[in-house]
């Protein structure tokens, strides 16, 4: 079975290099000028099935572990970062719903997530770090829920059609509700215009009075916060395996132009100034790699991963963003250029020292847990 | 429907390497993949049981090595596999492979449709597949660009030949070639690769089929290899042209006019 699962695997981390460099990479350049994916591109992702990288095969998914989807999601990161922070998006809100949800949600949900989006949205205009500020509201009606409140920044917000959403109970207390964009109540507000991940959409979504069975309630009332950190904690495993992703084509650009390009009658890669920051990138990227897998090990081993998580995040983010400055480097005034994508890489890296937690946030979580062991 | 899809592995197209000494392709190592054009094969089977119903099998023969072939074919999303492998196959050239596989074919039994990829990129030489059809003795069609089934059991075929294209429209069985014009092979999914390896793969020796083991591996070619050789690498001239592009396009030009 081992055995079986590590072919599979390689069969998965071959497919998904090809789906990347036939119909992702050669895309890249214009998803990042056009600000969104282009017509058809994100149906050939549903279409091929890579919705459903992680979801059990009881709803139809191909029940791939988490480790060899953070690969995937590295490999697909190299051709497209995007795509690949799209498809975190929606693995970490699976994980939500196969973790904490009522088995009617998951048998009326799970099935559509090979073909739907689902995202996963805290961040009100309250803070995306202080989700008990948050003004969303969930009513008891009965057996019922009604969710009223405004959620923005939402990765895949606007793509996605199914929301596990943040709310605060008649008591005060946290609760994740799950809705979905065909219910009476339900409408888009606007999509952000970001400087890096340009194709990943972020949007608002508003609810008016959305009315859900009580089995769409995540856990239970007062669980939100942990479900909410949780689903942070899931993201940042993924994340840093974008982030590796990035970094591995910050260093291939880096690499093939220190091979042709001469400063004089020498190569650009047998001086030691250039030497010193393809080293770095390599060992960056390596790290990065290290941390991702090892947070996904614990959590496929069922040990606390929050902590690896945290620093992967932490360290990969700003790692990709002075890689990709090093790489700009490299190629000094063609690396300034958008002729080449360096200039997008280090936005695209730029997101994610923000996304799922600030880097500075992360850092407090990682200090805080190293002052009380 | 019944379509057998024969394929063969082959080196990854940029691993080959000559062994020098020898002047054998150095197979040790070497990343197998699916051949191909056996690939445009595997779409234009699915693309037809989508279609009309029933069933591809893929087809192979090889050493076990040869299993993960099998596993990207079912994971295109093929029925079920059949490997014929023994040391009593090996060394085989093209009129005992055919043979062999023609054998298999009749053992699998009710077979609509064999589709082959027009040649395998390692060796070239594109018989298997006109052989098979004649030892099955049932019509083929070679070099196919386009695909058609009139109903169950008629098939129109357009060859793309040097200049010019043919239309033949066959009764099944048959045997078909295909190029790669044909079609753009979809892409394994996630779920079909996990469930490759639930699906049936049967191994087949020379005592699963009905053989003249005369007939069948080394004993059974006549086909003699007196010599394979890595061409000489010759070196190209190669000058570059300063100056502006407009200057170097006139010397460009005035080279080729030379």
């Amino acid at each position: 079975m081992e055995q079986q699962n590590i072919m599979a695997a390689g069969m998965l981390h071959r497919m998904i290099r090809e789906f990347t460099d036939n119909e992702l990479a050669p895309l890249d350049m214009q998803i990042d000028a056009q600000g969104d994916y282009p017509d058809g591109l994100f149906d050939k992702v549903v279409n091929n099935g890579l919705l459903a990288i992680t979801l059990p095969k009881d709803y139809g998914g191909a029940a791939f572990d988490y480790e060899t989807a953070a690969k995937a999601l590295h490999i697909m990161a190299i051709g497209n970062a995007s795509m690949a922070v799209t498809l975190e998006g929606h693995f970490k809100t699976l994980e939500q719903i196969l973790k904490y949800g009522d088995q009617r949600l998951k048998d009326a949900y799970l099935p559509s997530a090979t073909h739907r989006i689902f995202a996963f949205s805290q961040t009100e205009s309250s803070g995306g770090s202080n989700p008990k500020g948050i003004s969303t509201r969930a009513t008891r009606q009965g057996d019922d829920w009604i969710i009223t409140g405004d959620k923005i920044m939402i990765t895949n917000g606007g793509l996605a059609q199914v929301y596990c959403v943040l709310a605060k109970t008649d008591d005060d207390q946290m609760g994740v509700f799950l809705v979905d964009q065909d219910m009476p109540g339900f409408s888009f507000g606007k999509r952000e215009d970001f400087i890096g991940l340009r194709g990943t959409p972020v949007g608002e979504i508003v609810m008016d009075h959305i009315k859900v069975p009580s089995y769409h309630l995540l856990g239970k009332v007062g669980q939100g916060l942990e479900i909410g950190n949780n689903a942070h904690d899931d993201a940042r495993i993924l994340m840093g395996a974008v982030l590796t992703g990035i970094m591995e084509h910050e260093l291939q650009i880096a690499v093939d132009y220190s091979k042709q390009r001469k400063a004089l009658d020498t190569p650009l890669y047998e001086l030691q100034s250039i030497q010193e920051k393809i080293a770095e990138i390599a060992i960056a990227r390596q790290n990065t790699e290290l941390l991702y897998q090892h947070g996904a090990q614990l959590k496929l081993a069922h040990q606390s991963y929050a902590q690896v998580a945290a620093m992967t995040k932490s360290y990969g983010s700003r790692a990709a963003v002075r890689s990709g400055d090093m790489a700009l480097q490299v190629l000094a005034g063609y690396g300034y250029s958008r002729e080449y994508p360096i200039e997008h890489l280090i936005r695209d890296a730029r997101a994610m020292e923000i996304a799922e937690g600030t880097v500075e946030r992360m850092n407090g979580e990682i200090t805080l847990k190293q002052i009380n062991r | 429907m019944k379509i057998v899809v024969c394929i063969k592995q082959v080196p990854k197209s940029d691993s080959v390497k000559i062994d020098p000494k020898t002047n054998n392709m150095i197979r040790d190592n070497v990343e197998g993949v699916i051949n191909p054009f056996d690939k445009n094969a595997i779409e234009a089977a699915l693309t037809i049981r989508d279609q009309l119903g029933g069933e591809v099998i893929i087809l192979s023969m090889g050493p076990d090595s040869y299993m993960s072939s099998l596993r990207d074919g079912l994971a295109m999303g093929a029925d079920r596999a059949v490997l014929l492998s023994s040391r009593a196959f090996g060394g085989a050239d093209t009129l005992a492979t055919g043979y062999t596989i023609s054998q298999a074919l009749k053992k699998i039994g009710d077979v609509d449709l064999v589709l082959f990829g027009r040649q395998s990129v390692d060796a070239d030489t594109g018989q298997v597949g006109p052989i098979v059809a004649q030892y099955l003795d049932v019509p083929q069609i070679t070099f196919v660009e386009q695909l058609r089934m009139i109903d169950q059991h008629t098939l129109i075929g357009q060859r793309l030949l040097d200049g010019s294209t043919q239309q033949v429209q066959v009764t099944l069985p048959a045997v078909v070639t295909v190029r790669a014009e044909l079609n753009t092979p979809r892409y394994e999914t996630p779920v079909n690769i996990q469930s490759s390896f639930e699906k049936n793969v049967d191994v087949w020796d020379e005592h699963d089929i009905d053989l003249d083991k005369s007939r069948i591996g080394q004993a059974g070619s006549p086909t003699v290899v007196k010599r394979v050789f890595a061409p000489d690498k010759k070196g190209r001239q190669t000058k570059t042209l300063n100056g502006n592009a407009k200057k170097a396009v006139q010397e460009l030009l005035g080279q080729i006019n030379n």
